[in-house]
């Protein structure tokens, strides 16, 4: 029975057409009594009963008004989210299992306040609706959070839009499928192993330095042995107090650029049980001591990932390889994004998912 | 699982409410869910204080603890008692509705088990959304207010208490913020009055048929008719003020309340304890009441019955029936007995309105039969042996005298011994008639009725006792009096030789005031209508004729709605020979049009679109002629894609026109409320759309 419910359920959801934005017409809101309705129907009942059994005029005027009133109210609860226009803001990329908060827009162009519009999860099952009131001619921001599960390019859950105003004797509601589409990041690993040593450069793609006189040639991360003159104050206290430090690269290295490589992941060391990005499936794998060959990607994606974002927060610049596809060395924020979105994207050959 | 975050409201500046009281003086700011429950409260507190009077007492103070409990719990912001207190205090209300009611069945003891329920459930009110129990429990008690009493009154405070639980209901379902009260209510009321006319067309058209099963009896010594009588198993009567009928005379022959009395069962069979009516006494009789010879002129009224539940219609004595005198009621066979009194073939469970005319001078029983009269000297041996006694004691003193002689000996000495009227005479034993005659002296009009009736027995002189309604309220504006369940009266009818049945009232003798002034009890002054009175009179004189004729019109024309009214509308509206098909009919109609006003209304409201829509279907109808496969959800950017798709280069500007025009509602500049597409950003559209070769989809 579960089952059919579920099936049901994901059929509904399946054929509701993906919109930007959707407005709430006759066609796409539904309308059923709640528990409450029913129950305030059986009482109008037992009262009519009485009115008749005892021959009351002024009991049959209280159920008709309070019948009426219920009829009225199934009106005005469809009243309050017809006409209403849906819209999700552009949610910026997130890494999979963060939270992450997007923003649905009420537009309400009717001359007429639209209370109590509750917004949730399809698939939450009107857990922890999120209520707004829509002023009159006005617009107001719900925002909902959404842990992604998975990394890529993924489409934002189906959004439930429901009311029970005014009365709650019914309840109406529409199921909207966002067409924005959800950029997620592979959850970087944590804590993840340091970045790998520069290498030498026999791609022929140089790494970009900086060359600003003398011996400074570029920034690299801090190592055994570097003097605290070495050390790049002002960029360690803009990273917001991560606690890496970033040492000068005195020109010894200069010639060796980072490269994050897709090998140089797998070679850095073995991943230790329920300390990877990916906890859930990486549990399991602690055990067989052997990770699987794809989430063995998903956990070599990782550590990448928590490599560039260290690079990037040390300003370092690097270069991304992985299997058909390669990053050239840059730094910057548009190359991290860059090398983020790569690796959100990516795809064994072959596979036609990730 | 994702879990939606706390939702950000940008809520423009709304204006300060309005209120009824200056800004300085407002009430103490209390936390929304304080708030909330305190106003449920004080709803239900509101709902229950009608039924107070009726209640025992324990309820009322066990409500009254309980709901002053959940307002402490509620200011204080303590915790809710567990569920076994609660249970406990149900149980003992539970037994002490046995103790006092003797039953769980029946009208007051649902009432009062009602009243209890409603008040331990609000000690389960944890959130507003647990409160959906309590309001149904709410409205039903609004409902049994009207088992009492249906006058303009009760109507306007129960009015009042499904406002405020409408408005709660409201407060429940606007969890965003903090709705002032005035808010909620005035969208409880919005529903309610655009309601309105759906809810008088189905007041007006509402066949009105009978019960649909037999009430229980209630069990409770009342003021009232019941058909037969039992002295002293009452120790106190309950005046029961509801409205037992209204009659209305013809204008210019006033009548006298002295004169008022309207026949019910007349009670000859006497088994030593219970008085009940001759064995016959329901048959028909053919020619109809064969002893009755009306003289002088007729006096003409209307009478608005109430469903009495009783097969009878007290009617004024003496209506004959005769053509042009007999009351016509049609639906109902309604006969004369004998003993003048008008059955009905059943019990009268609905309002009815009927006039007839009566002679308050006429002679009944000339020529009884003597097997009529025998049946009307039985006395059962071995009862009241003392008054029996003193009856033939007072009969040897009397000598050989005529009836009547003998009745005025018994009245004078009710008269001049010092017998009382009271209401509360406590309770008699076996020997009732003796205990009250001889030795107690305190009784109501039953005690004096069977006395006298059963010394006149002990006197050789056929007697009987008649029960019915005496006296009336002095009339409204409109000429109505009223009369209530407690003007019910018991009197007696002796047998003269050569002048029949004569009427005797003992109470009359010992109470006049009873009988003429007809005002059982001297009605007691509010506190606000006793202060009106000692400051203006005639202000307090002109409110109280006001107020009765709203009364008065309200019971005509609301509580007095009945089928015979239904159907004297349907025939003004031009149906020849109504009946309930008719109605039912009319009520479906009714229905079907309210359905299609409302299917014509939605699809009007379907009709204006945001205008933004409205343009977004004109270009995608207009791309749709261009080959472009347009559907309704998509945005100006996804079209300006399938343009690019479908005609390259020459589709170019098309596609840009489409951008710009998505950048304007979307876009960083786009107005912050949504307003009309410009002009001069969707008219480009659709010119260049027009310019492009047209192509099959």
């Amino acid at each position: 029975m579960r089952r059919i419910t579920e099936a049901a359920r994901a059929w509904f959801v399946n054929r509701q057409p993906r919109s930007d934005s959707q407005a709430l017409t006759q066609r796409n809101l539904y309308i059923l009594p709640t528990r409450g309705g029913w129950g305030f129907c059986i009482t109008l009942l037992v009262m009519l009963v009485a009115s008749i059994n005892y021959q009351l005029n002024l009991g049959y005027a209280l159920t008709f008004l309070l019948g009426s009133a219920a009829l009225v109210s199934m009106h005005q609860t469809h009243g309050n989210l017809r006409r209403l226009t849906l819209r999700l803001r552009a949610p910026a990329p997130v890494f999979a299992g963060t939270p992450a908060t997007l923003e649905i827009v009420l537009d309400n162009p009717s001359g007429r306040d639209r209370p109590a519009v509750g917004l949730g999860w399809h698939a939450a099952r009107r857990h922890g609706m999120a209520f707004v009131d829509v002023p009159a001619q006005g617009s107001v921001v719900a925002r909902l959070r959404h842990t992604p599960a998975a990394r890529g390019r993924l489409a934002c859950p189906a959004v439930l839009v429901e009311t029970h105003f005014p009365l709650g004797l019914f309840r109406a509601w529409t199921v909207w499928r966002p067409a924005t589409e959800l950029l997620v990041y592979p959850a970087p690993e944590h804590p993840a192993p340091a970045l790998p040593a520069g290498q030498a450069s026999t791609h022929g793609a140089l790494p970009n330095r900086h060359s600003t006189g003398g011996e400074f040639v570029g920034v690299r991360a801090w190592r055994r042995g570097d003097t605290s003159r070495q050390v790049l104050w002002k960029k360690v206290a803009r990273s917001g107090g991560s606690g890496e430090l970033v040492s000068r690269d005195m020109g010894a290295s200069a010639a060796r650029a980072l490269v994050l490589d897709w090998q140089a992941a797998r070679e850095a060391g073995r991943w230790p049980s329920g300390r990877t990005g990916l906890a859930g499936t990486q549990a399991a794998d602690g055990q067989r001591g052997q990770p699987g060959q794809s989430d063995d990607a998903e956990a070599r994606l990782s550590r990448l990932t928590a490599w560039v974002l260290a690079a990037e927060r040390q300003g370092m610049a690097f270069a991304l390889q992985l299997p058909g596809q390669q990053l050239a060395s840059a730094s910057g924020e548009q190359h991290g994004r860059n090398a983020l979105q790569a690796l959100a994207l990516w795809r064994a050959a072959g596979a036609t998912k990730p | 699982m994702s879990a939606p975050d706390d939702p950000v409201s940008l809520d423009p500046g709304r204006k300060q409410a309005w209120r009824p009281w200056p800004a300085g003086l407002s009430l103490p700011t209390w936390p929304r869910e304080t708030r909330d429950t305190l106003f449920l409260l004080a709803v239900i507190a509101w709902t229950v204080a009608p039924h107070l009077m009726h209640l025992p007492g324990w309820c009322a103070a066990l409500t009254a603890l309980v709901l002053a409990w959940r307002a402490r719990i509620a200011l204080t912001g303590g915790a809710l008692p567990g569920r076994w207190p609660v249970i406990a205090v149900l149980a003992v209300a539970l037994v002490l509705t046995l103790l006092t009611e003797r039953t769980l069945l029946g009208k007051e003891a649902g009432v009062t088990m009602l009243v209890v329920l409603m008040a331990l459930k609000t000690l389960e009110l944890r959130a507003r959304r647990d409160a959906t129990v309590v309001f149904f429990l709410g409205f039903f008690l609004v409902l049994t207010q009207c088992l009492y009493s249906q006058s303009l009154g009760i109507a306007l405070a129960m009015l009042v208490s499904t406002w405020g639980l409408l408005t709660a209901l409201v407060l429940g379902n606007m969890p965003v913020g903090r709705p002032s009260l005035w808010r909620s209510s005035a969208i409880a009321a919005r529903s309610a009055l655009l309601g309105l006319p759906l809810m008088a067309a189905l007041f007006l058209l509402f066949p009105r048929f009978g019960p649909l099963w037999g009430l229980p009896d209630d069990g409770v010594g009342r003021t009232g008719l019941s058909g037969t009588l039992r002295l002293g198993g009452v120790a106190e009567l309950a005046n029961d003020d509801s409205p037992a009928f209204r009659v209305r005379f013809a204008p210019g022959r006033p009548v006298p309340a002295e004169a008022l009395y309207f026949r019910g069962p007349v009670l000859t069979r006497f088994d030593g304890l219970d008085w009940q009516q001759a064995a016959l006494a329901r048959a028909p009789t053919s020619p109809p009441a064969p002893g009755l010879a009306t003289q002088g002129l007729a006096v003409a009224y209307e009478l608005l019955l109430e469903p009495i539940r009783l097969p009878l219609l007290p009617l004024l004595e003496a209506t004959p029936d005769r053509p042009g005198d007999a009351p016509v009621l049609p639906e109902w066979q309604i006969w004369q007995g004998a003993d003048l009194q008008w059955h009905t073939e059943r019990p009268v469970g609905e309002r009815l309105q009927l006039s007839a005319r009566a002679y308050p001078r006429y002679q009944l029983g000339l020529d009884a039969s003597p097997g009529e009269l025998d049946a009307a000297k039985r006395l059962p041996p071995g009862f009241n042996p003392r008054a029996l006694a003193w009856a033939q004691q007072v009969h040897q003193q009397l000598g050989d005298v005529d009836a009547r002689t003998r009745a005025a000996a018994v009245l004078g000495h009710v008269r001049q011994q010092n017998y009382v009227y009271t209401l509360a005479p406590g309770t008699y034993g076996r020997d009732a008639i003796d205990e009250f005659w001889l030795d107690r002296r305190e009784g109501f009009c039953e005690h004096f009725a069977t006395a006298f009736v059963a010394a006149m027995r002990a006197m050789d002189v056929p007697a009987r006792v008649v029960t019915g309604y005496q006296g009336a309220e002095p009339p409204d504006a409109d000429g109505w009096r009223l009369v209530r369940q407690s003007h019910a009266h018991a009197w007696a009818e002796y047998w003269q030789e050569g002048a029949g049945w004569l009427r005797a009232d003992p109470t009359a003798a010992v109470a006049p005031e009873r009988v003429r002034s007809s005002r059982p009890l001297t009605p007691r002054l509010g506190l606000v209508a006793g202060a009106l009175q000692g400051m203006n009179p005639a202000l307090a004189e002109r409110l109280k004729r006001a107020w009765a004729l709203a009364d008065s019109r309200w019971t005509q024309w609301v509580m007095g709605w009945s089928r015979t009214k239904q159907f004297n509308l349907l025939q003004q509206l031009g149906i020849q020979q109504p009946d309930m098909l008719h109605l039912a009919r009319a009520l479906v109609l009714l229905l079907a049009l309210v359905a299609a006003g409302a299917a014509a209304w939605a699809w009007w409201d379907r009709r204006r679109l945001d205008p933004w829509q409205r343009v977004l279907g004109r270009i995608q109808q207009a791309l749709r002629r261009i080959g472009v496969a347009a559907a309704p959800h998509h945005a100006p950017r996804t079209l300006a894609a399938q343009v690019r798709d479908r005609h390259g280069a020459a589709g170019e500007p098309l596609a840009a026109a489409l951008e710009a025009l998505e950048m304007g509602r979307y876009g960083p500049h786009a107005p912050r409320h949504p307003a009309p597409p410009e002009a001069r950003l969707w008219r480009p559209v659709l010119r260049l759309a027009r310019q492009l070769p047209i192509m099959p989809a």
